[in-house]
């Protein structure tokens, strides 16, 4: 049963434990067994907490269950899940943010955030946490702490990042969706290296609370890496919603979002980019194949398109403010987990592109920061202009075809060498989590070496509902559902 | 007929031009005659725009639901293009700077068929809660001229207070629309966090603690004015949930029996409530019992954290100093302390040695503080949370101003005016003033009422009850039209 379980996605997993044909134990125990047999090769999960799923299981199965346990009508009964080791936190559980004191000082969570308690009262059963770079600031996952994470695809090659470990786990078919989270293309970057779906919610989507109110000034965001887009949709019910206190609140959608899956997105106007932001030359000719190839079937699907892009995608200051929000976020990071752990974190103990950030950070003044802000804001309002316009940007998701493991890393000379390496791999994802629009990876393509290459759709702020609709029908034109990784459960 | 017109709403001026009993220009001259009359006496009006307000008059106004009505608009929280926006300050007045692009908010007033005659005072920056900045001298209050109109938006309050228009522009980023409104006798709601765009010209100023709306004297001219400006625009970095209906059709619509907590002490280190501030919180709670709701001693534990100034004092400070690298920018110089007022500059000069790692986490734990404040509301069932607007009543004019060699006075001295509002602009709550209660010496005292993140409509339905049982629409100050 294993092998057939691994494929279904987590609607599938879910119909077959409310038809009663598999158990939720059943179901749990499978992916168990997957992950054990699988992860040696991929090291997408970090740590485990199987025993505990177990006892988990056990309490909703038991007359008096527990208070937080998910009602009878929860959507995912059952099924398994990982979180990525970045935000997020369940109590209990290890939080290290791919960092290696964390991981020494065998950290753990107080609290369940608002995001793990509602993952769990929808029925799913966290099995561990997932791989991640340090503080998420790179798009491949191979920290010092706890080693590289390998694309299921091609293994001497990155599953892209931060949210590489729930990717590979995904795609390698040890759970059917992951946790991820996205503050410059985190969630998109891995979900295209891996062959998933990745959906980077609006801002103010998806609480980040209790511990928290924001990510690096609203810059990032939480939500999941899956494999059909239907989960996606109704995993998205499950996350969105206002929590107490928080400090912005996007617009709730007027219908779940489910309901989006199947609904004629009507003839929309897309916009086509595969330039080099800031130049009029084109990103590797197989990722612009790939947006092309997306376009005409768009285009065979009713839709107008044309290229067309925001002008302010080429804008080249717009880059300076978002280094100086994270590296202050950094430097704020280091200090709030050097509080942690009763000591000032040091250079020694982070690897050399957070201490150079954090450093950056910590001479960065708050009005400069401010001014940052500011900045950032001011731009964002002529790069949406293009919106009134356009209904959807459709670029690759990313600028060159997935690189072998190792190509980020620093050298001795330039501890920003792998950030700095990140800007041709990444061209198309950061601007959306400046302006907190929606934006989702779809794996339509695959390169000449059989490795998938994801296309990018932009929508206006809070229209998630349009991404589901069209990616729906995407899908639902080019199924990716047959397609498996060499290294799969 | 001046003196008919200026104490009806915007609301029942805007029908007259409808039911063409007055025309546009008629509203508008009676206005301009009224502010000639009364201004030199309250410097409420620091930029008049007669000759602007004439030619928009007399050409095709919009066919908005305030076509005609006139209004002013605060010298900061928004910038109209071709007019003076000095905020306050010597250096932009010296340069008479003139800004080349307007706001979305005074777009959508013009477009509702507002017409603008002046511009109003404000402290520098919208630093203080009283409205006396040293490059435009003080406004006074018409209830008492010795007084404080409160601020920042104390040059708005005091012309609509006096019936020189019925509405004001305001802006509110620790109080600013509700001291003011407290101090002069009008209703001042403070929007929720997002409702109102600060587009183009700013995101969120202030780490979001800032929000924009009218002082009024009616509960319905604020609601309608709120559907007029409320909404986002392109490339805000942040938006409210928008209500379910207009905001104008909660006016008289029941809130039901509403759970009430009363509060009438601030944090300890933020002093005493005087006691005709807590006597008019008191005697609102009076009044909403009397309508059926339950007035309980609550409030939120979290409001008494002696560390709360200090988090709101990271972000402000450093905003200030952010507000004077702006002014240098347009000044093509460095600010000199003689550019500034002495607290202004000690506010940004503090400001100096707080890194960027610092201001996050101070935004970080104003953050978790906010959902230990929110939780009041969420989790222990109450509806509404009822406190003295300020700690004190309007001071005399000069108290609160600093002597050169003392800035702190100034910002000591403004504690207990913004101890009761400031902590719901770090949360994003929307919070209003009440004008119910008068001092023995015939002063006005406001009442707070806070509701819920995003429930503005809960509130006007309880302005618009309290409004009817306890009217103030026939009080006059002192000096009025």
């Amino acid at each position: 049963m294993t092998d057939e379980l691994a494929t279904l996605d987590a609607t599938a997993q879910a119909d077959l434990v409310r038809s009663g044909a598999v158990s939720r134990r059943e179901l749990v125990d499978a992916a168990i067994a997957r992950i054990e047999k699988t992860n040696p090769e991929i090291n997408a999960v970090i740590s485990t907490r199987f025993e505990r799923a177990v006892t988990d299981i056990d309490a909703v199965d038991a007359v008096d269950a527990i208070d937080d346990s998910p009602p009878s009508d929860a959507p995912f009964p059952g099924v398994p899940f990982l979180l990525k080791d970045l935000a997020c936190p369940m109590a209990g559980e290890p939080s290290h943010e791919g960092m290696r004191a964390l991981r020494e000082a065998e950290h753990t969570a107080t609290h369940d955030g608002h995001l793990t308690r509602r993952y769990r009262r929808a029925g799913l059963v966290v099995l561990g946490r997932t791989n991640t770079p340090e503080l998420g600031l790179l798009p491949t996952t191979e920290p010092d702490s706890y080693g590289p994470t390998r694309n299921p695809w091609d293994p001497q090659r990155t599953p892209g990042g931060s949210s590489g470990g729930s990717a590979a786990a995904v795609a390698a078919g040890l759970v059917p969706f992951a946790h991820g989270s996205d503050g410059g293309g985190s969630i998109r970057i891995p979900a295209a290296a891996c062959g998933l779906v990745g959906l980077k919610t609006s801002r103010g989507r998806v609480s980040i609370g209790p511990h928290a109110g924001e990510l690096n000034r609203f810059l990032s965001v939480q939500f999941a890496l899956t494999r059909s887009v239907r989960d996606a949709a109704a995993l998205l019910d499950v996350a969105a919603g206002e929590e107490t206190g928080d400090p912005i609140v996007a617009p709730p959608a007027r219908r779940p979002y489910l309901d989006e899956v199947g609904v004629d997105p009507g003839r929309l106007r897309v916009g086509l980019m595969t330039s080099i932001p800031g130049t009029a030359d084109p990103v590797h000719p197989e990722c612009v194949a790939a947006a092309q190839d997306a376009a005409g079937l768009l285009e065979s699907l009713g839709h107008h398109v044309e290229v067309s892009h925001p002008a302010a995608f080429d804008d080249p200051s717009r880059v300076g403010p978002f280094l100086t929000v994270w590296s202050a976020n950094a430097a704020y990071a280091l200090d709030s987990w050097g509080r942690a752990l009763g000591r000032d974190l040091g250079e020694g103990d982070v690897e050399p592109l957070t201490w150079a950030l954090a450093s950056h950070g910590r001479s960065t003044s708050a009005t400069q920061f401010l001014t940052a802000v500011g900045e950032m804001q001011s731009w964002c309002r002529s790069f949406l202009d293009w919106w009134d316009e356009f209904d959807v940007l459709l670029t690759p998701t990313l600028g060159e075809p997935t690189p072998a493991l190792g190509s980020f890393a620093a050298t001795s000379e330039s501890p920003m060498a792998g950030f700095m390496r990140s800007a041709s791999f990444t061209p198309y994802t950061p601007v959306c989590n400046q302006t907190g629009q929606p934006a989702i990876s779809l794996p339509l393509g695959h390169d000449s070496d059989g490795m998938p290459l994801g296309t990018h759709l932009v929508a206006a702020p809070f229209r998630e509902d349009l991404l589901i609709r069209v990616a729906a029908q995407l899908e639902d034109a080019r199924p990716w559902s047959g397609r498996r990784p060499t290294i799969h459960a | 007929m001046t003196d008919e017109l200026a104490f009806l709403d915007a609301t029942a001026q805007a029908d007259l031009v409808r039911r063409r009993d007055i025309s546009p220009l008629e509203l508008v001259e009676a206005a301009i005659t009224r502010v000639e009359k009364l201004n030199p006496e309250l410097n409420a009006v620091i930029h008049p725009l007669f000759e602007q307000a004439r030619t928009a008059t007399r050409s095709d106004l919009p066919q908005g639901p305030f076509r005609g009505v006139p209004m002013v608009v605060k010298d900061l929280d928004g910038t109209l293009a071709g007019a003076p926006y000095h905020a306050g300050n010597r250096l932009l007045a010296e340069l008479g700077y003139v800004p080349e692009t307007t706001s979305h908010l005074f777009e959508k007033l013009l477009g509702a068929g507002f017409v603008f005659i002046g511009k109003t005072n404000t402290p520098e920056l919208g630093l203080m809660p009283t409205t006396e900045p040293l490059a435009k001298g003080p406004t006074r209050n018409p209830w008492h001229t010795e007084r404080s109109t409160g601020g920042s938006s104390g040059g708005s309050s005091a012309a609509v207070a006096s019936g020189m228009v019925p509405v004001g522009h305001a802006g509110d980023g620790g109080g600013s629309i509700r001291i003011p409104a407290s101090h002069c006798g009008l209703f001042g709601l403070k929007p929720s966090r997002g409702r109102v765009s600060l587009g183009p010209e700013e995101g969120g100023a202030w780490a979001g603690l800032v929000m924009r709306h009218v002082v009024s004297r009616s509960v319905r001219d604020s609601a309608a004015i709120l559907d007029v400006i409320e909404g986002p625009m392109t490339g805000d970095p942040y938006t409210a949930p928008p209500p379910s209906r207009p905001y104008r059709e909660e006016v008289g619509v029941n809130p039901g029996r509403l759970r009430v907590g009363l509060r009438t002490h601030t944090a300890a280190a933020m002093g005493e409530t005087d006691p005709e501030c807590v006597a008019a919180a008191e005697d609102t709670a009076r009044v909403l019992e009397s309508l059926g709701h339950s007035v309980e001693v609550a409030s939120p534990a979290a409001l008494d954290d002696e560390n709360l100034m200090e988090r709101f004092m990271a972000v402000f400070m450093s905003s200030v100093r952010a507000g004077l690298d702006e002014l240098a920018l347009l000044a093509g110089r460095d600010v000199r302390p003689e550019d500034v007022e002495p607290t202004t500059w000690m506010y940004a000069s503090m400001a100096a040695d707080v890194s960027g790692a610092q201001y996050v986490a101070a935004v970080h734990t104003a953050q978790v503080w906010t959902r230990h404040v929110a939780s009041w509301w969420a989790d222990d069932g109450f509806d509404l949370l009822l406190t003295p607007t300020c700690a004190e009543p309007p001071p005399v004019l000069g108290d609160l101003v600093s002597p050169d060699d003392n800035p702190l006075h100034g910002a000591l001295r403004a504690t207990p005016f913004a101890a009761y509002t400031a902590p719901f602009n770090v949360t994003g709550q929307p919070a209003m003033s009440v004008p119910l209660y008068f001092s023995a010496a015939g002063l006005p005292i406001g009442t707070q009422l806070v509701a819920a993140p995003y429930r503005e409509d809960l509130l006007f339905r309880v302005a618009a009850q309290l409004e009817e049982a306890r009217p103030w629409a026939d009080r006059r100050p002192t000096v009025h039209a």
